[in-house]
């Protein structure tokens, strides 16, 4: 034996007892309490390293008492890293950070805690390319994280996954690996006045739910691969008052059987703005190549209700209802009439034989209902549906939309919400097998951490976040009067 | 005479492997190792045993996390079968950490940087190259994927030791081998089949190799680099090897589609594949994803049909 081996076997076994050393819950903390004591405790003199510019935002002033902060769980006062609060927290606990530089990825795994930022732009989760998610909440419900930024991690800004009860509010997500704001297999939620910039997938995603019984309100996303993806998830997700732009592409809900709750369906998108969707420059996963040029684009979703949205300027469609081609599936194409499963129930389904299964499915946008949007400034066509097979029989329809062009020609006609549609179904299709040789020509991605960015924006923060009571995410989420909404804006430039 | 490292290793290691089920400091003594075994060939892998079945169907059902890497680079070594021994053996891909070669130990493989999504993700994968007329392909990427082995209780998994090393599929197979240990596939598509299919142009071909999910508490290797280890059945871990510790299927993407004939591993044909796993994961790390998303049964990520060429 060399000696360089049983050095590396002492090493071995070192290593082996220190993972050893803690308890169920105490390791949680280990590798980023560690990494972050020194940084923390100066945290407000540590510049995030990255090549963003830093915010301006003038410092907060955090000497107000109050009946909510002294109860608080404060950092760094109280505990040293968010981490340390988070794990010393106690359900229902509010926890107050103070502005500064965090290198932490922390996880969270005690229900109905509200994690606080003091201010929204200067207290920075930073992950600095080598930490992989700002927040990840495994599995702990009712968890609220408001006002604070997350940029350069490997993977997320913030994610739940697994929970019941969820809110992520006035959140700024930069610069990271896979997804900003990041919701999985969870449901009951609301993220509302946040941020997701510069990820190669979704700026805002919520997959695999259904019912998700969730509210997307006054979010902004922009230079991501996609704006808002939602594989396979649905009923009562509403998408409202946000700002989908300058993405490879805007909103893009798709279904797929790689992962549960097929198909994508009963997602609410209305009074959005989505504009400028073309941008070639941006990390981006294959799907968002394959999407670029394009507003709202349902990828074989069904049952959507698209409405009252302000639609302009995309290189393809303004509102696209596409098929999505799903090569090597994992199960068969679910019949309509499962549609409503909970998703919960699909879970105890037994495993698909793979001798059943097809080569491909063929996920048709189905029902969807295109209704009273604004659409300029499409170089294909404001609004279209497409599909492999034949598009006459789809259910899609279309009604009372301001929109220059469509694909079929008169396609309102066509396919009216109310009544029988009348025309021909073939004049002026478009050609979606030439989008997949767009893709092969297109601008390739760019690394996360490379894509060259606007500055992280300075955004509005949270009222009184000092004064403001522990808010865990329960009874969520909200009423959303839709009937009120009307079509947003686009801004004056 | 090779290192005899694990049998140091277990002693130290023993203390925490005694907090859960495995047996404690049994087999500790060196003087009673039969040191003319240590240089024995790879043993049959029908000494672990096969799994019970092998993953197939939508991930999002149960727990798992899933680690990303790069390709990083392409040696003739294994660390683990010719330790010290540079260029001994058939061309492997490694993936993970960027400092792997055959004189690679926990120690210098600590502080090496990983071509892996998750940072402290350090550890090192690899596995035999595939040619195409005869030509080195350089795979796309690896994914691996911690998970429960098949119906075993998520809450009793434990970490893999630091330096565990292990092998899984057969390298010198003349025959298929069982698809739940080595299998082909396109994209992340169900098939599962035990040599290459021909596959499209954007669901193209990865090869999965799932390793065995209980240990024997002891050794993070033994002569032949099988017999610590076996797969569990029926939801269980046998007695010999009590420690259910993470499923890891490991799969290597290629940027292959179309007709495989063309197609040969460097360890010979299209029957041996396998693949190795050498735990150098920053521990504390390692010890959280187990319990953070196999203990409380999350799932804290999935490969997405969406991303894969």
């Amino acid at each position: 034996m060399t000696t360089r081996r049983w050095v590396g076997v002492l090493m071995a076994a070192a290593l082996g007892l220190a993972a050893c050393g803690g308890g169920d819950d105490s390791t949680s903390s280990a590798s980023t309490a560690a990494a972050t004591t020194a940084t923390t405790a100066a945290s407000t003199t540590a510049a995030p390293t990255t090549d963003a510019p830093t915010t301006t935002a003038a410092p907060p002033t955090t000497e107000a008492a109050t009946p909510a902060g002294s109860g608080a769980i404060r950092v760094p006062e109280d505990q040293p890293t968010i981490q340390a609060a988070v794990d010393a927290a106690a359900e229902g606990d509010l926890i107050l950070i103070a502005p500064g530089t965090y290198h932490e990825a922390v996880n969270v795994t005690t229900n109905n805690l509200t994690i606080r930022g003091l201010d929204r732009n200067e207290v920075v989760l930073d992950g600095q390319f080598e930490m992989e998610t700002g927040s990840r909440d495994r599995g702990a419900s009712g968890v609220a994280v408001e006002n604070m930024t997350a940029m350069n991690y490997s993977k997320n800004g913030f994610f739940w996954t697994g929970v019941d009860g969820y809110r992520g509010s006035y959140l700024t997500a930069y610069r990271t690996g896979d997804y900003g704001i990041y919701v999985f297999d969870s449901i009951n939620g609301l993220l509302e006045h946040s941020y997701g910039g510069g990820s190669p997938d979704a700026g805002i995603y919520i997959g695999e739910c259904y019912p998700c019984n969730a509210v997307v309100d006054d979010v902004t996303s922009e230079h991501n691969g996609l704006g808002y993806s939602g594989t396979n998830s649905g009923g009562n997700l509403v998408i409202v008052n946000s700002v989908f732009r300058n993405n490879r592409a805007g909103m893009v809900p798709n279904s797929g059987s790689y992962e549960l709750c097929y198909p994508e369906r009963d997602t609410t998108i209305i009074g959005n703005a989505v504009y400028s969707n073309n941008e070639t420059d941006t990390p981006a996963i294959d799907v968002a190549i394959l999407a670029m040029g394009n507003g709202i684009l349902v990828a074989g979703g069904v049952q959507n209700r698209i409405e009252r949205n302000r639609v302009d300027d995309h290189n393809k469609t303004g509102i696209g209802l596409v098929p999505f081609l799903e090569e090597d599936p994992n199960d068969v194409e679910p019949s309509p009439d499962s549609w409503t499963r909970p998703c919960a129930e699909t879970k105890n389904d037994p495993v698909p034989d793979p001798d059943t299964v097809p080569d491909a499915i063929l996920w048709d946008a189905k029902q969807n209902s295109v209704v009273a949007n604004v659409v300029t400034g499409s170089r294909v066509a404001d609004i279209a549906v497409a599909s492999l097979g034949d598009v006459a029989v789809l259910g899609n329809c279309f009604a009372d939309n301001e929109a220059a062009s469509s694909a079929p020609l008169d396609l309102e006609a066509l396919a009216p919400c109310d009544g029988t549609g009348t025309g021909d179904w073939t004049a002026g299709l478009i050609d979606i097998g030439q989008w997949l040789v767009d893709a092969e020509n297109a601008p390739p991605s760019v690394p996360y951490d490379k894509a060259v960015l606007p500055p992280v924006p300075v955004l509005d923060g949270m009222p009184d976040p000092e004064t403001a009571p522990a808010n865990p995410a329960v009874n969520m989420p909200p009423a959303v009067d839709l009937d009120a909404i009307g079509v947003p804006e686009l801004p004056a430039s | 005479m090779r290192r005899w490292s694990s049998v140091l290793a277990l002693v130290l290691i023993a203390g925490c492997a005694s907090a859960g089920p495995g047996p404690g400091s049994a087999a500790t003594d060196m003087s009673t190792m039969d040191m003319s075994t240590m240089d024995m060939p790879v043993q049959e892998p029908s000494v672990m045993g096969v799994p019970d079945r092998g993953f197939v169907g939508p991930q999002g059902r149960s727990a798992q996390f899933v680690v990303e890497c790069t390709f990083s680079h392409a040696l003739p070594d294994d660390p683990i079968v010719y330790p010290n021994e540079p260029g001994q053996s058939h061309l492997h891909v490694f993936f993970g950490n960027a400092d792997t070669d055959a004189d690679s130990t926990v120690e210098s493989l600590a502080g090496a940087a990983t071509t892996c999504d998750q940072p402290l993700d350090r550890a090192s994968y690899w596995a035999p190259a595939l040619l195409q007329n005869r030509r080195m392909v350089e795979p796309i990427k690896s994914t691996a994927y911690y998970r429960p082995g098949p119906d075993v209780d998520p809450t009793t998994i434990e970490p893999f030791p630091a330096g565990l090393m292990m092998i899984a599929g057969d390298a010198h197979a003349t025959e298929s081998q069982p698809t739940s240990v080595v299998a082909w596939t396109c994209g992340t598509g169900a098939e599962r089949d035990s040599t290459p299919p021909s596959c499209g142009v954007d669901r193209t071909l990865r090869m999965l190799v799932t390793f065995p999910d209980c240990w024997d508490g002891e050794h993070v290797d033994l002569p032949g680099h099988r017999a610590h280890m076996h797969y569990s059945s029926g939801g269980a871990c046998p007695a010999s090897h009590p420690v259910p510790v993470p499923q890891l299927t490991f799969s290597v993407q290629y940027p292959v589609s179309g007709d495989p004939s063309d197609l040969e591993l460097t360890s010979g044909g299209l029957l041996t594949g396998h693949a190795d796993f050498f735990n150098s994961w920053d521990q504390a790390a390692l010890t959280q994803e187990v319990q953070l998303c196999l203990h409380r049964n999350v799932v804290c990520g999935i490969t997405s049909g969406r991303k894969t060429g």
